[in-house]
């Protein structure tokens, strides 16, 4: 049993619904979740002129069609399960603080920004600033886990307070930056200035990546913490980790210098051992 | 009742509450888990004098480790809370900690019940240690000599632990009842939630609550099963019995108890042993009572 969603037709507008999440519509009839407010450009309108709205009083969630211009899909949501077949527009889980949402092909930006706890899985790409902060915010993500199958934008885990980011492809410039604590995992290639004024963050990159000059190089060894931590992805949520990668070697690099400098960046050098 | 010749005698194994927890240590190879494992249940036979009870369960496949590399169950047992998070600290600090390539895990998440034994090792790092939090787990990242020791914060505890299950081996001469014991340890290792604590998981040195002739004993000998005073002491043993050889277990609940106790008397009853009896202080210290009979009701013939 749960509450489906079918988007009706194609938008050619972005529109925004805030507060559609699978514990809410858990309390709600069907035509209470029909009965949703949606902000369409300087319009108001309701769930139910975009969408058909079958099943109720589940804190299962499924919503179908080309969403890529839906925003805000499962923002705030606090328990449940959000199911997301297509691609899901900015701000997907925007300030979780708990349940599960899963969208089955690209995330746009924003992907978690500000989420506090729960789990959102992107099979597909995410967009910039994924996990990182809202407007405004002095911290991102503070808490939750955050799994990219594909590649990320630009600004991934700026600002990261708590938690944990896998991206299972590549990631943009700005990385992790200013991150306060947490940590990045890059399956694929991290892009240009990563871990830039990190407090205490971790980077673990799987990939090739350009060390900035301001992280110093302190060893090269197998970190027990890398290997728990990709096995943990991999039984988790399927992410499956080089050849290799568990056993390491790493370099651990130590920075950002202008700041405590009590992140890290762990690269992996297969063949250096 | 008999099982293979081997008498069942109708008396039963008290045994009391214990906090229990389960620890996974794991390390690079098989070898260096064990060699953690083995000094982390080292001097940890009875609560009496060791102030705790611990034992290897089994061996863990890379599969069932945390860190997909080899490690080994231990199971520990205090006789409460505040005590099982300080020997826990002090154990894991003076034998994981040191170990190389050693990490040490919960073994009991769905525990309502927690202790933050790891956390009170984390200022070993002197304010260089790392936090981390994986699916909601909380571990810390201590820079050694070698690298990094990897400890989990938290660890489940089981309230309803048992300890102190037993059964006695009443045998012909020494050596029956050594190898019945061996039978019998063999038949109960491996078996999930119970660990023997003794040597071998043997004990000869079967205990009475007090003494007869020194005060402020907490216990003495068990001379009423002590074949070489026989004439001397009020004793219990049969005629014909040489050597007696108790076999003592700790487990996480009561059915686990129940069910290693009937897995190692059916194999202690063998060739050379007289009966099978169990170890009790008359019912009224300890609140579990293994009844042998009843324990060996499906397995008697």
């Amino acid at each position: 049993m749960s509450v489906r969603l079918a988007l009706r037709a194609a938008i050619d507008q972005s529109i925004e619904i805030d507060g559609l999440t699978p514990d809410r519509v858990a309390t709600l009839s069907e035509a209470e979740i029909a009965g949703l407010p949606v902000i369409t450009g300087s319009r108001r309108a309701v769930l139910g002129d975009f969408f058909t709205v079958s099943g109720e009083r589940s804190a299962r969630l499924q919503i179908e069609g080309d969403l890529h211009r839906v925003d805000g899909l499962g923002a705030g949501t606090a328990g449940g399960e959000l199911l997301i077949e297509g691609s899901a527009g900015r701000r997907v889980g925007a300030g979780m603080t708990g349940g599960w949402i899963d969208v089955r092909g690209d995330a746009g930006d924003e992907a978690g920004v500000g989420m506090h706890g729960g789990a959102l899985r992107v099979t597909g790409d995410a967009g910039h600033r994924l996990g990182a902060a809202l407007p405004g915010a002095s911290k991102g993500m503070t808490g939750g886990e955050i799994v990219v199958n594909g590649s990320a934008g630009a600004d991934a885990a700026a600002r990261v307070r708590r938690g944990l980011i896998a991206v299972g492809g590549d990631v943009g410039a700005d990385a992790a930056r200013a991150i306060i604590a947490g940590t990045l995992v890059v399956f694929g290639r991290t892009g240009a200035g990563p871990g830039r004024g990190s407090k205490r963050g971790s980077i673990v990159a799987l990939g090739p990546i350009d060390i900035p000059s301001t992280y110093e190089y302190a060893c090269t060894y197998q970190p027990t913490y890398v290997r728990m931590l990709l096995t943990y992805l991999y039984r988790r949520y399927g992410i499956a980790a080089p050849d290799g990668s568990l056993d390491g070697p790493y370099a651990r690099y130590c920075g950002d210098a202008g700041v405590p400098g009590k992140g890290e960046i762990l690269a992996y050098t297969p063949g250096s051992r | 009742m008999e099982i293979r010749g081997v008498f069942i005698q109708d008396t039963f194994a008290e045994a009391f509450g214990m906090r229990a927890a389960r620890l996974v240590i794991t390390a690079r190879t098989h070898k260096w888990a064990r060699e953690a494992a083995l000094k982390l249940t080292g001097f940890a036979t009875s609560v009496i004098a060791c102030k705790c009870e611990a034992g290897i369960e089994r061996e863990l496949a890379p599969a069932e480790t945390p860190d997909a590399r080899p490690g080994v169950s231990v199971l520990f047992f205090t006789m409460d809370m505040d005590s099982l998070g300080k020997r826990l600290t002090e154990r894991i600090g003076q034998t994981v900690l040191t170990c190389p390539t050693a990490s040490c895990f919960d073994g009991l998440p769905d525990a309502a019940d927690r202790l933050s034994a790891g956390r009170a090792l984390r200022v070993f790092g002197d304010k260089l240690q790392i936090s981390k939090v994986v699916g909601g787990e909380r571990y810390w990242r201590i820079p050694v000599m070698e690298g990094e020791c990897l400890l989990q914060e938290s660890f489940g505890v089981q309230k309803k632990g048992v300890g102190g299950g037993n059964f006695l081996i009443l045998a012909e001469s020494g050596d029956s009842g050594l190898a019945a014991a061996e039978a019998a340890v063999r038949a109960i290792e491996g078996m999930p939630g119970v660990i023997l604590p003794f040597p071998g998981g043997v004990v000869r040195s079967g205990s009475k609550v007090g003494a007869r002739s020194y005060t402020g004993m907490i216990a003495s000998t068990n001379d009423a099963y002590c074949p070489t005073v026989r004439p001397r002491t009020k004793t219990e043993l049969p005629d014909g019995v040489n050597a007696v050889l108790e076999v003592v277990l700790d487990g996480l609940d009561a059915p686990t108890i129940n069910g290693a106790m009937r897995a190692g008397i059916d194999a202690a009853c063998r060739p050379g042993v007289k009966a099978i009896g169990a170890g009790n202080y008359g019912g009224k210290l300890g609140p579990y009572h293994f009844h042998l009979r009843q324990v060996m009701a499906e397995t008697a013939t």
